[in-house]
């Protein structure tokens, strides 16, 4: 068992105890190792200005290849929950190779990477405030880049460009400059900072600490980290309301916020089991199975071809920063009334996988509970005291059925939903004389319009069998309107979300109705 | 067309700070290395709208380890401050008038402890009816200052002979201006009760005056001292002062350095808006589509206290035109006193309040008279033919470009086949539910100068040192904007320097005092003039003495002989005239000023006589020259003097303010912009799919900052216009205080297709090196996005092409709720 955490940053190996493993990054770096190129302006992970690259711990036995270095909010990401990863800040970015003995934050005005230079060439850069966490999510970009397989063309396009900075804001320049920019980097003369900021006996070390668990135990924050689900019951029994960490991009605001501190803590990021990411075929159907620790950027990347509807809606989930930390079962036990991915799992025969530390050994400690049990009300979830989520497994929809997830929002990118739809149905394979197709296998869930995310069985029912050129009929949508509770806020009112709900699904089916003809 | 800028224009030299931007090193307040003993600064607010406060209780804050004092409004000397009318307290006394108002400061070892204390502090309230809306504060006749209005002609008989009238209100909500670095500053306490202010603020001049005010010391032992901001936008330009109040009452009672760094929550919540406006108007029109006369009534929500809102009002009227000629015309306006954070600048001031009623004016006319409002637009367009060149305040318009802006813009844009496309994609897309599409083309012509005559002034002092550099300082501040660079550039060139050889000094107020806010747009016209001018005094003397130099055998320099007074010194008087036109003595072409046929170019001083160069010491050619180095080093060893200041007023203002009649402006930055969006039918969702932008900045001292001004204003003007909704509940606090709920655009809303250009215009005499303020209005082109979504809305079925009524925002629920009104009104009554 250790008893400090062990991370690297620019290069060099950090060991930190409860004392200062509570903290934010951003505030660990600014405060503590006076790195104060990285930037706090929201501290919710919203702005992208405190943006640093992060690599996940190397888990030899699970990928020949070492984990990429991904941008991340460092506002967000307690120091704790760094153990056995790398970081690499701003400050210590440059070109060319680093001196051997490189002092933390001793980035060199005079020595521009690529990125940086291009940003300065494309003044893409007013105030100066957002534009370090700019750096490093272009940065990001790069090294996503510079790991393209031979044969592939190595460019960043204006959509690369978009997509990278998805999670940043900037306030002075109107964006295109720093799209030029990123399109002007040259990427035959960027260096990884894997060559130029990792060094290899600090990679060994992070190798072997992470197969020991970790606990610290101090007077203001208490963590523990274990390697097997079996060591857990002991530390939740004697600290039953530590909070269970996956990406925990949420814990982090409201600890931030003044409005729950983090004060004990289980980070499940050493159990290899809860990285699971595979596919398979059950009773027929195709299924995909991802593990608590498994983060959003990994399933959208692993359902691209799969289910490319889930991909797309990934896209708009969040910013790269927040998917490159958060994890899909993360926001699934958050339960949050609107949680972008629920309604999908909702319509896709989803099972919550559980582990119940506080049972084993004693009764069968694992149990698995269907999606449609699992929400009880607001912010409450079939979750007993203790509980943990290890995995969840859906189904991958075959090449018949017609899936679609939409999403509105007060801004289309990086926001939250003010209504989001999942909504599936199978239509019939050919249509009668005239009167066209008919749907069965009719799914829909809603995001924003109830205390939950909500399934409409009512609806299902009414719609089962039914011809798709009189699915909209009015009795129809007055029974889909009686399913739903919408609650007017800050990010709509209750009748926007009624209007805008009952259009989501008008539009699904007028747009099955426009294939019906010929 | 006029013909391209001539080579005597922008440099393209990047940002001064660019490099250190990009590696992280540049220092914002709060990346200062923390001092021994130096405190955290927080500030409770109060969580009522309007409330007396019955009790305030400390004990228990003070209880908390590391909090060291707890302080209220009575630990001011003087408590009261605003920058027009002085109604605003830095702390509360008996009364709190809006959510977000500072009540007392907490001062902590620690910014953890600082917030303990703050959550420990107890204060009771006891609750009072509040104002919440520009309609209650009528109906109460809660003001600030008076009614004003601005007439020409006789709008009333107008109206009554008028073939046409239209009338209509139109509701622009607020928005905040989200500049990166939250309002922040450092005190360090000094000697003998003197205080050194480090603040993100636009305005020292000011800070150091609310600072010495509010503590009771004189002007002279406080000194404010801003090396950047991280934006401003107009947010800081009066309200950084109370921030900076804060944290010096800390310092100077507890003699120990006070940081106070707001963070995002609390500098949203505390902090003002633009100010939302409900303006009610009515204009005439003949068939043709022609204006007849107008009547607008502006009413503002000024907030709590005035602030800066009578002025705002003011620009608000002076912009009623917009680009249109008007025959006759009335405008009041009236700032409404509210329980809202005491609105305040935000770039653009009151302009874009005013241009989006005359511009929703124009596309109402058109959708009325069913004509394209393109057509409209030119129609009423400003020009010299017939006399249709002078504004309703009668300022004549010199050097309008705006009939060839529409012109040109019009054919870049492709807009008549556009128009074309869109209008058939529009008739499917009512069959098929697809998003609709809109297009607009809307204008900008907005007045520079400030219309308080008194800050239409600036100073600047300029150090030569022995190797040559420069050291500038003025009263700008540095927000992003460049106008570091800008300055350092208008210097440099007149010199013959690279720009690397001028270094802009951070503004403080004990190198240049009596500044004006760097806002306005101004901050290069004026401290780039007063600059210019400081260089040229300097020049003079310095081509003086290159004359006596050329007639002096080189061996005779003072640099030869050691200056050891072995030879009699070289004089250099200066001029007896003053010097205090920019362009005065100038090429036009080039913007150089030359005396006595000595040039300065290319880092060198050249005059016949001079030492040739490269040549050997001693040997005379033609034209000579010598390094500006070298010349420096013998104005030293003269005792010539190398330091210059200089001061700068813009001439000719003679806006009557009480008439509401005369010149107010130096003159006008003018633009046109054609946006393309599309709405979605279903949810209200609005793309911008293409923006082409026109815009006429003169000759631009360094170009790609100034588009950089166009395409960052644009963008911010779009999210007032389209998603940046501030919601607040229904007791005035506002809620969406974070960028989690408050929706600035990001890098996915930039137009899909974004064009910007600049129009030749060689001829703006009026200012500096015939360049043309950028900073405002490119915001005010992004109504074309608005009006543009109009046209996109009133294109649905259930409109069937009649104008809707959108606010700004056009959220997607305001969009959505214009599509479909009937739905929202049965849902909206079933659940109220």
């Amino acid at each position: 068992m250790r008893s400090t955490i062990l991370f690297s940053l620019n290069g060099r190996a950090v060991e930190l105890g409860a004392d200062r493993a509570g903290m934010m990054l951003a505030e660990y770096l600014r405060e503590q190792q006076r790195l104060v190129g990285t930037k706090v302006v929201c501290d919710e992970g919203d702005c992208g200005a405190c943006t640093v690259l992060k690599a996940a711990p190397y888990h030899a036995s699970r990928s020949k290849r070492a984990p990429r270095f991904l941008p991340v909010n460092s506002c967000i990401i307690s120091v704790a929950q760094l153990d056995g990863s790398s970081i690499v800040t701003v400050d210590a970015l440059r070109s060319g190779a680093p001196p051997t003995d490189a002092p933390v934050g001793a980035g060199s005005t005079d020595a521009l990477t690529p990125v940086q230079r291009a940003m300065v060439d494309c003044h893409a850069s007013q105030c100066g405030f957002c534009t370090p966490g700019f750096v490093m999510a272009l940065t990001g970009l790069v090294e996503k880049k510079l790991r393209t397989a031979p044969g592939y063309p190595r460019v960043i396009s204006a959509k690369d460009a978009k997509n990278a900075t998805t999670g940043n804001l900037c306030r002075c320049t109107g964006y295109q400059p720093i799209i030029d920019a990123a399109v002007a980097i040259p990427l035959d003369q960027c260096q990884s900072v894997e060559q130029s900021l990792e060094s290899a006996p600090v990679r060994r070390r992070l190798a072997l600490a992470i197969q020991q668990p970790v606990l610290l135990d101090g007077p203001d924050f208490r963590f523990f980290a274990p390697t097997q689900l079996a060591q857990l019951g002991a530390f939740l029994e004697k600290h039953p309301s530590a909070r269970i960490l996956a990406g925990a991009t949420d814990l982090g605001v409201v600890h931030n916020k003044r409005k729950q501190r983090l004060i004990a803590a289980v980070s499940l990021h050493l159990i290899p089991e809860l990285h699971v990411l595979e596919e398979r075929v059950h009773k027929g159907t195709r299924r995909l199975r991802v593990g608590a620790r498994v983060t959003l950027s990994e399933v959208r990347d692993a359902v691209k071809q799969s289910v490319p509807e889930l991909a797309s809606f990934l896209d708009l989930f969040a910013s790269p920063q927040i998917k490159n930390q958060g994890t899909l079962v993360g926001n699934l036990a958050n339960a949050s009334p609107i949680g972008d991915t629920s309604p999908f799992l909702l319509i896709a025969g989803t099972t919550v996988e559980v582990y119940s530390p506080m049972r084993a050994p004693r009764q069968a400690a694992r149990r698995s509970i269907p999606i449609e049990q699992f929400f009880l009300g607001y912010r409450v979830t079939a979750l007993a005291a203790g509980e943990v989520i290890t995995a969840v497994e859906f189904d991958l929809p075959s090449a018949r059925d017609v899936v679609r997830l939409q999403k509105v929002s007060q801004r289309i990118d990086l926001d939250i939903s003010t209504v989001c739809a999942a909504i599936r149905a199978t239509p019939s394979r050919a249509g009668r004389a005239r009167l066209g197709r008919t749907v069965t296998g009719v799914r829909i869930a809603f995001g924003g319009v109830a205390a939950t995310p909500l399934r409409f069985p009512r609806t299902e029912h009414a719609l089962e069998g039914r011809l798709i050129a009189h699915a909209l009929d009015p009795e129809l949508l007055e029974i889909f309107q009686s399913e739903m509770t919408p609650m007017g806020d800050l990010r709509g009112s209750s009748a926007f979300r009624r209007v805008a709900a009952e259009n989501l699904l008008r539009k699904y089916f007028r747009e099955l109705a426009l294939e019906d003809r010929p | 067309m006029s013909p391209p800028r001539s080579a005597s224009s922008a440099s393209e030299l990047p940002h001064d700070s660019a490099h250190t931007h990009v590696a992280g090193t540049s220092e914002f307040i709060d990346d200062r290395a923390r001092l021994a003993g130096e405190l955290e600064v927080v500030v409770l607010f109060s969580p009522h709208a309007h409330a007396r406060i019955k009790s305030i209780r400390t004990e228990q804050a003070l209880a908390i380890p590391g909090v060291v004092a707890v302080y209220c409004a009575k630990d001011f000397a003087h408590n009261l401050w605003g920058s027009i009318i002085k109604d605003q307290p830095l702390l509360a006394e008996q009364e709190v008038q809006f959510v977000g108002e500072a009540v007392a400061i907490i001062a902590a070892e620690t910014r953890e402890a600082a917030y303990r204390g703050r959550e420990a502090v107890a204060v009771e309230y006891e609750v009072l009816p509040a104002i919440l809306s520009i309609d209650e504060a009528r109906a109460a006749r809660s003001f600030i200052g008076a009614r004003r209005t601005i007439e020409r002609g006789d709008a009333t008989a107008a109206f009554a002979s008028a073939p046409h009238t239209l009338a209509g209100q139109l509701v622009l909500r607020g928005a905040d201006h989200f500049y990166l670095e939250s309002q922040a500053s450092i005190v360090y306490p000094h000697e003998d009760g003197q205080l050194e202010v480090h603040s993100s603020s636009q305005h020292p001049t000011e800070t150091q005056h609310v600072v010495a005010h509010g503590l009771g010391l004189p002007d002279h032992d406080v000194v404010c001292v801003v090396k950047r901001m991280g934006g401003g936008f107009g947010g800081k330009e009066s309200q950084a002062a109370p921030f900076a109040a804060y944290a010096a009452l800390v310092a100077h009672r507890l003699r120990r350095p006070a940081r106070i760094v707001l963070n995002k929550d609390d500098d949203m919540i505390m902090t003002g808006k633009r100010n939302p406006f409900q303006n009610h108007y009515r204009v005439a029109f003949d068939d043709a589509g022609r204006l007849l006369a107008l009547e607008v009534d502006f009413f503002s929500d000024g907030g709590a206290y005035a602030d800066l809102s009578t002025s705002i009002m003011e620009r608000a009227m002076l912009h009623a035109d917009n680009a249109y000629f008007i025959p006759h015309v009335k405008v009041a306006g009236q700032v409404c006193r509210t329980n809202f954070h005491p609105h305040t600048a935000f770039r653009g001031f009151g302009g874009p309040k005013g241009v989006a009623t005359i511009e929703v004016i124009l596309e109402r006319i058109a959708a009325f008279l069913k004509q394209d409002a393109l057509d409209l637009r030119k129609l009423n367009c400003y020009t010299a033919e017939g006399g249709r060149d002078v504004t309703h305040y009668d300022q004549k318009l010199e050097n309008n470009c705006l009939p060839q802006l529409f012109a040109e813009l019009e054919r870049s844009s492709d807009y008549r086949r556009r128009r074309r496309e869109i209008v058939r994609s529009n008739d499917q897309a009512r069959v098929t539910g697809a998003p609709l599409r809109g297009l607009s083309l809307t204008a900008v012509k907005f007045g520079i100068s400030f219309t308080t005559r008194f800050l239409n002034q600036a100073n600047a002092l300029v150090l030569v040192h022995r190797d040559g550099t420069l050291q500038v300082g003025t009263g700008a501040t540095e927000m992003g904007q460049g106008v570091n660079a800008r300055i350092a550039e208008l210097v440099a060139r007149e010199l013959g320097l690279p720009r690397s050889t001028v270094r802009i000094l951070p503004t403080a107020t004990d190198r240049n005092a009596n500044t004006s806010p760097t806002a306005a747009s101004s901050g290069t016209d004026l401290n780039g003039a007063a600059a210019l001018l400081a260089a040229r005094k300097l020049k003079v003397r310095l081509s003086q003495l290159a004359v006596a130099l050329a007639a002096t055998p080189e061996e005779r320099w003072a640099s030869n002989t050691a200056g050891l007074g072995t030879q009699a010194e070289l004089g250099a008087a200066g001029r007896s005239d003053p010097l205090d036109d920019p362009n005065e003595g100038a090429d036009w072409a080039t913007g150089i000023a030359t005396y006595h046929g000595v040039r300065f170019a290319d880092g060198r001083v050249h005059l016949a006589g001079l030492p040739g160069s490269p040549a050997g010491p001693g040997k005379r050619t033609r034209r000579g020259s010598i390094s500006f180095a070298a010349l420096v080093n013998e104005a030293y060893l003269n005792r010539i003097s190398l330091s210059e200041y200089a001061h700068y007023s813009i001439p000719g203002l003679a806006f009557d303010k009480l008439a509401g009649k005369g010149p107010a402006f130096l003159y006008f930055t003018q633009g046109t912009a054609v946006s393309e969006v599309s709405v979605d039918q279903d949810s209200g969702t609005v793309k911008v799919l293409r923006t082409d932008i026109l815009m006429d900045l003169g000759r631009p001292v360094n170009e790609p900052l100034d588009l950089g001004q166009v395409s960052g204003a644009f963008i911010q003007g779009m999210g007032w216009v389209t998603t940046e909704k501030l919601f607040y509940d229904r007791k005035g606090a506002l809620l969406s205080h974070a960028p989690s709920t408050y929706k600035i655009p990001n890098v996915q809303d930039t137009p899909r297709d974004f064009r910007i250009r600049l129009l030749g215009n060689e001829e703006n005499r009026a200012n500096v090196r015939g360049t043309k303020a950028a900073g405002e209005p490119p915001l005010l082109l992004a109504l074309s996005v608005w009006t543009a979504i109009g046209d996109a809305v009133a294109q649905s079925p259930e409109r069937d092409g009649a104008w809707p009524q959108l606010e700004v925002p056009a959220t997607q629920e305001e969009c959505l709720r214009a599509l479909a009104p009937a739905r929202f009104w049965a849902w909206e009554r079933a659940t109220p």
